[in-house]
This record gives C-alpha cells, structure tokens and sequence, in this order.
C-alpha cells in the first residue's frame, strides 16, 4: 500500500462537515424538514454573533469554567489524599477500593433534585454534584499510581538509604504522578460533564442555563448556537487536558 | 574438583560471606534459594557470579545489598556486619531503573543531590561520569528518549557517581543485545580499571563473566551452593576482542561443562511440572 | 527475581478483618446520617432518618405505580441500548477495520463522547416529542460514544499474529469474524457496553426528570415536588443500586474474557 496523503483524512472529515451542512441547508431550504424543527444551517450561523453578544457568553462561560473548576480543586484535594491514604493502609484499601469503584460508576448526578433540597439552588449545589462526580476516579487513579510503582525503583530508594520521606517525595510520588493525572484528567471530565447536566436540568448557572433558556423561548437558531458553542468549550477542554496529559506521559 | 574451603577471615577484604543461606517460606512450602555460600572478594577485584536461570544468583546479590536478609550465616563489608544496605555499596539492577521523571543528568547526580551537594558542583561532577559512560551531549535527554542500553549506561553512571567502594551489578546487560553488551562490557571494565573498585558480577553470559573477571564463582541449581571457583588468568588489559582467544575458548568450554550439567537438572525439573 | 515469602497464616483470618472493617465503615456512615437526620439540623425531611427512608422502599415495592413506570423506563432504555449499541457497534467496526475512517473520523468520537448529552435534549424534544422517543433518542445518542470507541479500539486491538494464524487455517471472512476477532475483542465490547449502559441510563432518566409525565425519572422529580422525600430516597437508591449490579456484573464479566484493567 503506498503512502496515502496526509491531506486525505482531514479532507474527510472536514468535507464531511461542510457536505453535512450543506444537505441540511438543502432539506431545509426545500421544507423537507421543517425550519421550525431544525433552523437553516445559515440562520444557525447568523445568530451565533447575536448570542455571544447579547447573551452574555464569555460572562456565562466564566460562571460554567468556574464552577467545574472549583470542583476541580476539590477533588484533587479530597480524591489525592484518599488514594495515597488507602494505599498506605493496606486493609482499609482492600476493604474500600471496591467502594470507591461503585461510586465512580453510580450514576450520582440522578439525586440532583436531592442535592437541591440540601444545598439550594445556588452554584453550591452544581459543584457538589461536579465534585461527587469526579472524585471517585482520582482516587481510585491515585491508589493505582503508588501501587503501580515498580519494584526496582524501590530497590533502588533502598540502596542509596533513602529515609521514609526522601522516598516518598523523590521516588513514590513522581513515579505515581503521570496515574494520578490520568486521574485528574478523567474527574474533571466527569466534572465538566455533570456541572453542564445539572445547569441544564436546574436552569441555573452558564452555558447549560443558556441552552435551557433559550429553549424555552424557542429561540431556535440561537439554542443549536448555543449548543455548537457548548460542543466548541468542551471540545477546546478535552485538547488541552489531552495535550497536557501527553507532555506528562513523554515526561513519566 | 574439590569444593571450595571455608576462607580464612581477613580483615582488610572488602566482601566476606560466611555460610549464607537464604530460604523463602517457611516449613515444608520453604523453598532454599542459597545454600551456604562462602566466598570472599578483594579488593579491586572483579568477581563474576555464573549459574543457571533460578539458581539464586538475584538473591545472593540482593543479600550482598543489604536488600534483603540471609535466612543463616552472615555477610561482611569493610569489616562490618551488614545490617541494610551498606552506604559503601553500589548496586546497579538488572530492569530498567533510571528516573524517568528526571533528565540525564538529574538522574547522574542524583546520589550527590541526597549529600546535599549544590547544583553547579554535582552538574559537573555528574557530567563526569555521563563521559565516562560514554553519553556525553545527552544530559538534557529524558529516559523515554534514550534506548534500552542507553538508560542501562545511565544508571551505571548514577550508581559510579555515589562513588561506591563496592559495585554490585545484577545482570546489568540481560535486556540488551549481544553487540551492545560486548561493548558495554568493555566500557564496564575500563571504568573499573579506572576507579579500582571491587566489583561483583551477576551474569547468565559465560562469555561475559570470562571477558570480564579475576575470578568466576559458579553456582549450582537451587538450592544454590557455590560449586567452583575458575580463575581467569588472561593478561589485563582486556577488550572485546579477546573472545576470540583460543583461551577465551578454553575457559568457556570448561564452565560451559559444569553448567550444562546443572542447567539440564533445572530444565527437567520444569519439565517434571513445576509447582 | 526469586520467589518472594508466601503469607502464612490463615487466609480466613485476613477476609474476616476486611468485612470487619466494611461493616464498621458502613455502620458509621449510617450513624452519621442518623445523626444528621435526628438533630433537626436540616429542614424536615430533607435528610430522614433511616427508619423512613426503610419504609419508603417498602412503599414503592409495595406500589403498583412503580411497576407501571419502571416498564416505562425499562422500554426506554432498552430501546436506546439497541439502537445506540447497533450503531456503535457498526460504526465502531468501521473505524477500526480502515486506518483512513480512523484517522478522518475518530477524533470526533473522543471529543464528542465526553461532551454532555443533556444540552441535545431540547433538541430532541423538537425531532421526537415529548413522549418516549426523546428519552430513546438521548439513551442511544449517549451510549453510541463509548460503545463505538470501545469496538474501534478493540477491533484495532486484536492481534495481528491472531488473523495470521487464521489465514494460515484457511478460515472464511465469517470464520474469522466470529472464532477469531469477536473472542479477541470480547473484553473492550463489553467494557464498552457497560459504560453506555451506565450512560444510557444518565441519559434516558434526566431526561424523563427534565420533560416526561412517566418512568422512574418522572417519579423521582414528581416525589420532589410533593416533597415525598423518603420516596424519592427510596428511588434513588433502587436506582443507583440498580447501575453498581449491572456495573459489578459487566466488570466481572469483562474480566473473564481478560480485560486486565477496567
């Protein structure tokens, strides 16, 4: 097979796109489709200006980054030293780690209304369920860093004499640290997932408020905008936290 | 062939085993990896320990190492008894170790960065032994960006940069390829004829313990008890070449003879199930 | 390197401390929230203690309605398994079978994937209505991701030594796709299967809690708003029992076709 050109499947892809488009704008044009379901690719287009506008977006955006990464911190601060706690204690990880498994699979964000109730309808209330979302898998990640650890590296902490803490802080942690980012990496994805879900299902907040929002007042060029500009923050999320996790793999 | 004495205790010889046995498990599951060892090691010798897959060669180095307890007997380093791993003992493992975290030459200057030593200092001092591995130009490099006999080279000069009175070296080539570890071999050796340290040799390759050492300890099957000693009197200094010796021949057909037999006792064993 | 020292000691005696340990955990988690729920330091129901929260299970499994709903919800989602697992699966398939469909469109799997679903849901409303359809259509538009991901990574997965021996044997295309490459894949499938699951599920009960007059989504937020609170509880915790079975089940299952790490 010879070399195919590196120009052939992004070509794919973006063609893909455009050709979608412009068959939607056809169906549409011809009312095959309904414009009052689906709005002409154009029109979708042409309100994008209007919505950053008079919307509010990069306010909106600020209240939605914001509160994902305010649970964040959250879980890095409360997931890491479970993780390095159960690893250190060998029964209470055996005893636990199943657990913590569940709760990472447990569909939590379904007892939203619950979290009202206890917290109000405030930001609170998203970043609880942001942070209940996500802090499972960091710790879980983190137990499987420390544990994960390769033998010979503590043979060689041992022959150089390395006391408990040198071993710790020179040895134990950097080698855990790329596990414990993949980690972070995946909380924060469950974060961001969960703090949109319950903006949207709680009609406050940022960007998931706005998509409601403007639902309701069945502004439909200006929802799919809003949705394509709610697809466009976590696409630009989901690079950079791959990027980063990259550049720590080549580092670890 | 008469098994070897029990050596006389001197007090200047940097290594001294007594009758070191080391057994895993206990009562009837126990398994007996060494059996009695006793050998000594000058000093500024280089000593090759030969002997088949699972005859406990690893273990004997890492109780050399302080990594690890005989079960009997005792171990002796500069004239004390160890107790841990003896801060005038290097040891250089047989899987991949460098710090994949750290540049080339952070990892180098690792063991100075313990004593505290100042960045410029151990830098420089690293570098040193960064050219005398052989690596010079990649002290900025990561691990990942080196080959499997590169980073072996990397730890070599980590381990040579605490200045270690002692060399332990368990199996440091077995990852690599034939070519790389002639080579290394003889970079090995320079380096030893150079800083004069005692170096004790873990090795599979009979052809490396004979370019290699002073003296060859052959070990037998598990339980692993030394079954002869071969002095190696080929003039010094040895490069690679020398293989190719009639002499070379010589002596890797005569411990080839007493390994076949031990090497063919642990293949059938496997055979018969291993359990 | 040599064997390392077997545990001696009994092996019963360690398994006993670990329950020991859980039940305790488990005890002081419910007396904290006893606690919380007697001090009268929450409004009312808000956290009940743990006596309600008993009776209110035993209330729903005792309520003709839950039934009535769960089949609701239980249509839905099964539904929105199908049609999002069959075109995951193909589509998986289809991605890893050709390097070109991988490399021009796989990247919008992984970047799409994580994207959060619900904002599609009035979107949905508008293509399907208000009925079941949209819960369908968000089920299956959420498992389609990591059910089409898993198949393209499992399909790329299988060793290429395996298709070899396979062709050496002479097996036909069908031979090879059902004896050789589905066994080889059969760990990501399923792992892929149990995250739509877990989706799916997120996806078809917000969906019912946001718009719907039925299904278990509809009773949760329905118990809400008649702040009938051990109700609600007692849902939520069917429910989230429900998802840790099916993830335990699938976890056990794909580690049995090999799956190293889940």
């Amino acid at each position: 097979m010879g070399a195919r050109s590196p120009y052939l499947a992004p070509a794919i892809s973006l063609g893909t796109i455009v050709g979608a488009l412009a068959v939607m704008q056809g169906l549409i044009a011809a009312e095959i489709v309904s414009p009052y379901i689906v709005p002409l690719p154009t029109d979708i287009l042409a309100s994008f200006e209007r919505v950053v506008v008079e919307e509010g977006i990069p306010g909106r955006f600020a209240v939605t980054v914001g509160e994902t990464l305010a649970a964040g911190l959250l879980i890095m601060l409360v997931g890491i030293p479970i993780g390095l706690l159960l690893y250190r204690r060998a029964r209470l990880r055996t005893a636990f780690e199943p657990w913590l498994a569940a709760i990472a699979a447990a569909p939590l964000v379904l007892a939203y209304p619950l979290f009202l109730v206890l917290f109000g309808r405030s930001s609170l209330t998203i970043i609880v369920i942001g942070f209940a979302s996500g802090v499972a898998p960091v710790a879980l990640k983190t137990i499987e860093g420390f544990a994960s650890t390769r033998r010979v590296l503590i043979d060689v902490s041992r022959s150089f004499r390395l006391t408990p803490a040198q071993e710790f802080w020179q040895i134990l942690l950097p080698a855990a640290l790329p596990q414990i980012f993949v980690g972070l990496r995946l909380g924060l994805i469950f974060c961001l997932i969960n703090v949109v879900g319950v903006e949207v299902l709680i009609n406050l907040g940022g960007l998931g408020q706005l998509i409601n929002d403007l639902a309701e007042r069945y502004d439909l060029p200006g929802t799919y905008a809003a949705i394509s500009f709610v697809v466009l923050v976590s696409i630009l999320f989901f690079a950079i936290l791959g990027r980063g996790e990259k550049w720590l793999q080549r580092r670890g | 062939m008469a098994a070897p004495r029990f050596p006389d205790y001197e007090p200047t010889v940097p290594v001294f085993l007594a009758q070191v046995t080391k057994r895993f498990g206990e009562g009837s599951d126990a398994l007996t990896a060494v059996d009695s060892v006793s050998f000594t090691v000058a000093a500024g010798e280089f000593v090759s320990v030969v002997g088949p897959s699972g005859c406990g060669k690893s273990t004997l180095l890492h109780v050399i190492g302080g990594l690890t307890d005989a079960t009997l007997g005792s171990v002796h380093v500069e004239n004390e008894t160890i107790d841990g791993p003896h801060p005038a003992v290097g040891i250089v493992f047989q899987e991949e170790s460098t710090f994949p975290w750290r540049s080339v030459i952070d990892n180098v200057a690792f063991p100075l960065e313990l004593r505290g030593v100042g960045r410029a200092e151990r830098h420089a001092a690293a570098s040193h032994y960064i050219d005398m591995v052989g690596l010079h130009g990649f002290e900025k490099r990561h691990p990942s960006e080196l080959s499997g006999g590169m980073r072996q080279r990397v730890s070599i000069a980590r381990t040579l940069a605490a200045k270690p009175r002692i060399l332990l070296m368990d199996e440091p080539f077995a990852a690599l390829d034939e070519q790389t570890r002639l080579l290394l071999g003889d970079k090995v050796l320079q380096i030893q004829q150079q800083l004069k340290q005692t170096t004790l040799l873990i090795t599979h390759s009979i052809t490396e313990a004979v370019q290699l050492s002073d003296r060859i300890l052959i070990m037998s099957y598990r339980p692993g008890h030394l079954k002869r000693i071969v002095k190696v009197d080929l003039p010094r200094p040895r490069t690679s070449d020398i293989v190719s010796s009639r002499e070379f021949g010589a002596y890797i057909a005569d411990i080839w003879s007493d390994l076949r037999e031990e090497a063919s006792r642990g293949l059938s064993e496997s055979e018969r199930g291993s359990e | 390197m040599a064997a390392t020292a077997r545990m001696t000691g009994a092996s019963g005696q360690v398994d006993l401390s670990v329950s020991t340990i859980r039940g305790v955990g488990a005890l002081v988690l419910l007396g904290i929230w006893q606690g919380l729920a007697l001090s009268g330091f929450f409004f009312r129901d808000v956290v009940p203690p743990l006596q309600k929260i008993a009776f209110g299970l035993a209330a729903l499994f005792g309520n003709g309605a839950f039934y009535a709903n769960l089949a609701v919800t239980g249509g839905e989602l099964a539904l929105a398994l199908l049609i999002g697992g069959l075109a995951g699966l193909l589509v998986g398939l289809l991605l890893g079978g050709s390097q070109l469909m991988s490399d021009a469109y796989e990247s919008w799997l992984s970047y799409l994937g994580p994207t959060p679903k619900i904002i599609l849901f009035p979107v949905m409303i508008m293509l399907f209505g208000v009925g079941s359809g949209s819960k369908v259509a968000m089920g299956a538009v959420s498992c389609f991701f990591p059910i089409a991901i898993s198949v393209a990574s499992g399909v790329r997965g299988v060793d290429p030594t395996l298709r070899r021996v396979g062709r050496s044997l002479q097996a036909n295309a069908w031979q090879m796709f059902l004896k050789i490459e589905l066994p080889a894949m059969a760990a990501p499938l399923v792992n892929g299967f149990r995250l739509g699951f877990g989706v799916a599920m997120i996806g078809v009960l917000l969906a019912e809690t946001k718009l719907s007059n039925q299904g278990i989504g509809f009773m949760i937020i329905n118990a809400y708003t008649r702040f009938d609170m051990p109700q609600m509880y007692a849902l939520l915790i069917v429910t989230i029992a429900f998802a840790a079975f099916v993830n335990a089940f699938a976890v056990r299952l794909a580690r049995r076709f090999g799956a190293r790490t889940v």
